[in-house]
């Protein structure tokens, strides 16, 4: 014996109120369906692991480890090495009186 | 009618700084996945609106063209998983997040919990 269509509707009805989702008898296209996905961008963005903290950061955190950053010792080594062949970073330019501060005025005649 | 914008692929960095292998197509990858996740909500949106009938036609054709106006790097099928090791684009393991051989490595050295060889 079939179920008459009536009661079948009655039965969504309540099974839509139960489970709180829409009732749509004639399945018509609401859309709902993309508003139901889930945002994927806070997932995909996981994929690459960032960086919690420089390794500069970390030597400041806990100074009694001894550790060492490869790269920034290659820098300053290299900044050593500039320095000698006199590449190093120009003085710092003085503004008026500071700049003549130091030296001796010569008199005149 | 003027000519329509933003089909190109613009070039960006990530706002943030990455902790593993560093390669330009990793960068362009993971600024990829900052702008989708930037314009998810409006992307989303405009789909609702194409794929909803409580909008008329002249709306929806609307949204269709703003949804084409969106960036190109907001895509999410231009998102690819890339290898954190090594940056290979090919063959790359989604569990492991690793290239073949690199998840070959990391395996016989035992670094993979729960990986071994198979042998029968």
């Amino acid at each position: 014996m079939a179920t008459p269509r009536a009661r079948i509707l009655d039965l969504m009805r309540v099974s839509c109120r139960l489970f709180n989702t829409h009732f749509n008898p004639t399945g018509e296209r609401t859309g709902n369906k993309i508003l139901r996905e889930r945002l994927k961008g806070p997932t995909l963005l996981q994929y690459y692991p960032k960086e919690q903290f420089s390794i500069k950061q970390f030597k400041r955190a806990f100074p009694d480890l001894s550790m060492s950053d490869e790269k920034e010792e290659i820098r300053l080594e290299s900044v050593e090495s500039h320095k000698l062949r006199g590449k190093g970073k120009p003085k710092k330019y003085k503004l008026g009186r500071e700049r003549t501060a130091g030296k001796k005025k010569s008199k005149r005649k | 009618m003027s000519p329509l914008k933003g089909h190109f692929l613009s070039a960006g960095k990530p706002t943030h700084k990455l902790a593993c292998f560093i390669q330009s197509r990793i960068f362009r990858d993971a600024y990829k996945r900052e702008q989708f996740a930037k314009f998810e909500v409006e992307r989303r949106a405009l789909r609702f609106i194409i794929a909803s009938n409580q909008f008329n036609a002249r709306q929806k054709t609307e949204a269709q063209l703003q949804l084409t106006q969106l960036p190109v790097s907001s895509q999410p099928t231009k998102i690819k998983n890339r290898c954190t090791v090594g940056g290979r684009g090919r063959s790359v393991f989604r569990e492991f997040k690793m290239g073949r051989f690199p998840f070959r490595l990391a395996a016989l050295a035992g670094d993979l919990p729960g990986v071994k060889k198979a042998s029968w």
